[in-house]
């Protein structure tokens, strides 16, 4: 699979947990890896990938970490929107 | 020092680079003699010198620090380095300062100058080092107590014990602001620990929108949280909730501060060490003292009671642990004065290990 | 700048103990943001509460970690400190600074956030106390690009942290400082990325001491020993005896195995019987030192009372030799996280995972044998499990 057509599932996946289920780069990792046959490490290279350019970003709540969508607040205090 | 522009802060950023190397930060003695030293000598609770296989010496005065630093402070630490240090200076994994020197004559001036700024020399030896604390009402979510108002409170008053006194051995204080005990709480001789006593109250409203309802129910130690589909939220046991207040880090809306029932309990005998009987958890020695901001005279004077009880009582070089396993908890009460009362015995998950299984005991 | 009135922090501006409060107004004379968290601190000490909340989402761009969101419940009542975030500077390791280098830092923190700083967090980092959000990116370009870098935070590898180890310490078995920082920047990814289901921690003590409380503090307690006997000069066992220390009460008779004997002239130790717990060494650090090979205990698994009570540290590998790159350890440490993520549930320590999984499939999974050193005793009811490999004979 293409890397841009992988960035585009992953962050389909992502979308789908929000407000269900807070993912852990684990679970995007092996999810990922499950539904789309590419390899767990092509998969952690292509979510790190977006994570560095603030399309996907680590949150923190309830006592633990995870990966989600920037909010536009985020975004806009980064300088990756106006 | 020149200020970047946005721009250039960001085409200088870097990442993943570490701390510096630790080899760039020591004085020539100490880099020179790297693992060749061959003992020390404590002079004074504040003073010590280490010597080395090659002959050569470093002398170290330790200082006290509330641990919270303005800059201005640290960099009046500094100044003093540069004067006296060769412009090095270290902290202590209990949050001492420690200013070295190869030059003996130096020692009492570097004493005098940081004693000026605010700064007392001791903590090294048998006898109190500084308290480890957590962050309290200064900065944490989740503090029942604070925690740099108890410890200025508690130090001020066993002070000598810092600077000049002796204890039968080292002895480690420590205060949590909660059960969470971001310090070695749990493993101190003598503790202070911040804990609730009531059941928290769940606003379910907000338990929709901002909680995962599994995390929750499954951050309870006792098994006192269960669904409530009703209300799409979450409801406590109050017979099995032991107000950890773990259910109120995973989930804000389910809050368990109460101003007038919070407070703190007192611990003591744990210790980090494998000397003689191996490390030790800290044990429970009173129960609950209010929250009696600002000076909270009842902990103090409790602290003090322990602290002297033994320092009278135990033999050299027994920590208040080992102090305690030889007397018996039952003398430890009659010592110490302090109520023996139900929360003293444990019902929690480890509770068989503390019952007495043997015929023999004092009164 | 708003004066704030405060008759409860006045209190502990006095007495003889460096004050916290005198810190607090020091930075408040130039920062606002240090004024406002006098304001609501002696609000806290009248409502007997603190103002926080919870954490929220902020950091630099790529990591998750190093950065711990913090705002005011009481934004309006005190703006300086609407946002009051912690930045966790990773300390080199044993603590030990250049002034000049240290300056720095203070000049950036002067620049970007409150002044106020912690020296150091109960990790081990050098916490800045009281950063705004939009300040965070060109603090951690100034940081970085002085060579600075940020800790651990969230369920990540948490900033390693070590006692003095071999640059001011004779008991020093290994050496804690090189094996923190190898440890720090072999694992970078790690500390700044969370990726696990909680926090992990390292701790490296030289010897069984332990003045960074490794065995009561980190999932992975790195505690320096040896295997060899204790040297005696019998000479300097004389001048502790001269010096006034009663030798039969305060070292034979506090040794914990009993195996060592003075009669006034020698000191003896059946150094077969010695556990080597440190007590006779700290004592009399002139006359007795350890001989022979040196390495480390590598003991599992220790923490703090959440979830289900505190955990010291269990022993797993009982000696392992630890000479740079360390590749012992790392593999051994790779193999933990292995099993700790495939097994653990969300926000379980890995003490509590072997707890609830049993030691013996941990052990099996990082491959390391059963060995009497890791317990205290044997197990005394008998029901115990039997795998067919051990039926058939080949364990």
């Amino acid at each position: 699979m293409e890397k841009d057509e992988l960035k585009d599932k992953i962050f389909e996946f992502v979308q789908a947990a929000k407000g269900k289920k807070k993912l852990k780069e684990k679970d995007i990792i092996k999810g990922m890896a499950e539904k789309t046959g590419e390899t767990p490490d092509n998969v952690k290279k292509a979510m790190r990938e977006m994570i560095d350019i603030g399309r996907l970003m680590y949150s923190y709540g309830g006592g633990s970490s995870s990966v989600e969508i920037p909010s536009e607040e985020y975004l806009r205090e980064k300088g990756l929107i106006k | 020092m020149a200020w970047l522009t946005e721009q250039e802060a960001k085409a200088k950023r870097k990442t993943d680079i570490g701390p510096p190397h630790y080899s760039k930060m020591l004085p020539p003695v100490i880099s020179k003699n790297y693992g060749k030293w061959k003992y020390h000598e404590v002079f004074t609770p504040g003073t010590m010198v280490h010597v080395a296989e090659s002959g050569d010496k470093v002398y170290t005065v330790r200082v006290a620090s509330p641990r919270i630093l303005a800059t201005e402070s640290i960099r009046a630490m500094l100044d003093i380095a540069d004067k006296y240090c060769d412009g090095y200076i270290r902290w202590t994994t209990r949050n001492n300062v420690e200013f070295m020197t190869t030059r003996e004559e130096n020692v009492p001036l570097i004493k005098k100058a940081a004693e000026d700024a605010g700064y007392p020399a001791g903590g090294i030896g048998s006898g109190l080092s500084n308290m480890v604390h957590t962050q309290g009402w200064v900065h944490c979510h989740s503090a029942a107590a604070d925690a740099s108002g108890l410890v200025k409170a508690i130090m001020d008053e066993v002070y000598p014990y810092f600077t000049e006194k002796k204890l039968p051995a080292k002895t480690r204080l420590a205060l949590a602001c909660c059960v969470n005990m971001c310090g070695a709480v749990h493993c101190s001789d003598l503790a202070v620990v911040a804990i609730h006593r009531k059941v928290p109250e769940i606003n379910h409203d907000l338990v929709k929108n901002m909680c995962e309802i599994p995390t929750t129910i499954g951050a309870c130690p006792t098994r006192a949280i269960s669904p409530d589909p009703a209300k799409k939220s979450v409801k406590i046991n109050p017979d099995k909730c032991m107000y950890c207040g773990n259910c109120f880090t995973v989930c804000p809306p389910i809050d368990i501060h109460r101003p007038e029932e919070d407070g703190v309990a007192i611990v003591v005998g744990g210790k980090v060490g494998s000397l003689r009987k191996g490390p030790m958890f800290s044990k429970l020695a009173i129960p609950y003292i209010k929250n009696n901001p600002p000076r909270w005279p009842e902990v103090v004077s409790a602290v003090k009671n322990i602290l002297e009880t033994y320092a009278n009582d135990a033999r050299k070089h027994e920590r208040i642990g080992e102090w305690i396993d030889r007397i018996g908890w039952e003398s430890f009460f009659k010592k110490t004065g302090i109520e023996f009362t139900y929360q003293h015995i444990d019902d929690f998950t480890f509770a068989r290990d503390t019952f007495r299984t043997s015929a023999a005991f004092k009164w | 700048m708003k004066k704030y009135e405060t008759p409860l922090l006045n209190e502990l501006e006095k007495g003889p103990w460096p004050s916290f409060v005198k810190e607090l107004k020091k930075a408040a004379k130039t920062s606002e943001m240090a004024n406002d968290e006098v304001g609501q601190l002696e609000k806290s000490f009248r409502d007997k509460r603190g103002y926080w909340k919870h954490g929220g989402i902020v950091g630099v761009l790529g990591y998750g970690g190093g950065v711990i969101g913090r705002y005011s419940s009481l934004p309006n009542e005190f703006p300086g400190v609407a946002h009051f975030h912690t930045v966790r500077i990773n300390q080199p390791s044993g603590m030990f600074y250049k002034t000049d280098s240290l300056r720095t830092i203070l000049d950036l923190w002067d620049e970007y956030g409150s002044g106020l700083t912690n020296m150091h967090g109960s990790t081990g980092d050098m916490v800045l106390l009281g950063c705004r959000t939009e300040a965070l990116e060109p603090l951690f370009a100034e940081v970085t690009s002085r060579g600075w870098d940020l800790g651990g935070s969230g369920s990540a590898l948490r900033t390693p942290a070590c006692c003095v180890g071999k640059a001011r310490c004779e008991w020093a078995n290994i050496d804690a400082m090189d094996i923190c920082n190898d440890l720090t920047q072999t694992y970078q990814d790690y500390v700044h990325r969370p990726a696990w289901p909680y926090k992990f921690k390292f701790k490296i003590a030289g010897c069984a001491v332990d003045c960074v409380a490794s065995i009561a503090r980190a999932d992975c307690s790195i505690i320096g020993t040896w295997k060899g006997n204790i040297a005696v000069d019998q000479d300097v066992v004389k001048d502790y005896a001269k010096a006034g220390m009663n030798i039969n009460a305060e070292i034979v008779g506090m040794c914990p195995t009993g195996c060592m004997s003075y009669d006034g002239k020698t000191l003896t130790i059946d150094d077969e019987n010695c556990s080597r717990c440190m007590h006779c060494i700290s004592k009399m650090t002139k006359a007795l030192r350890p001989t022979g090979e040196r390495g480390a205990s590598i003991l599992i698994g220790s923490k703090a009372p959440i979830v289900v009570g505190s955990l010291l540290s269990w022993v797993i590998v009982p000696f392992m030799k630890m000479e740079p790159p360390y590749t012992e350890l790392k593999e051994l440490a790779e193999k933990i996280w292995e099993w700790w993520d495939d097994n653990a549930k969300p926000r379980e320590r890995i003490g509590e995972v072997i707890e609830l999984k049993g030691m013996r499939s941990f052990l099996e999974a990082i491959g390391v044998p059963p060995q009497p050193q890791q317990v205290l005793a044997p197990r005394k009811d008998p029901f115990f499990f039997w795998k067919d490999e051990d039926l058939n004979g080949k364990k």
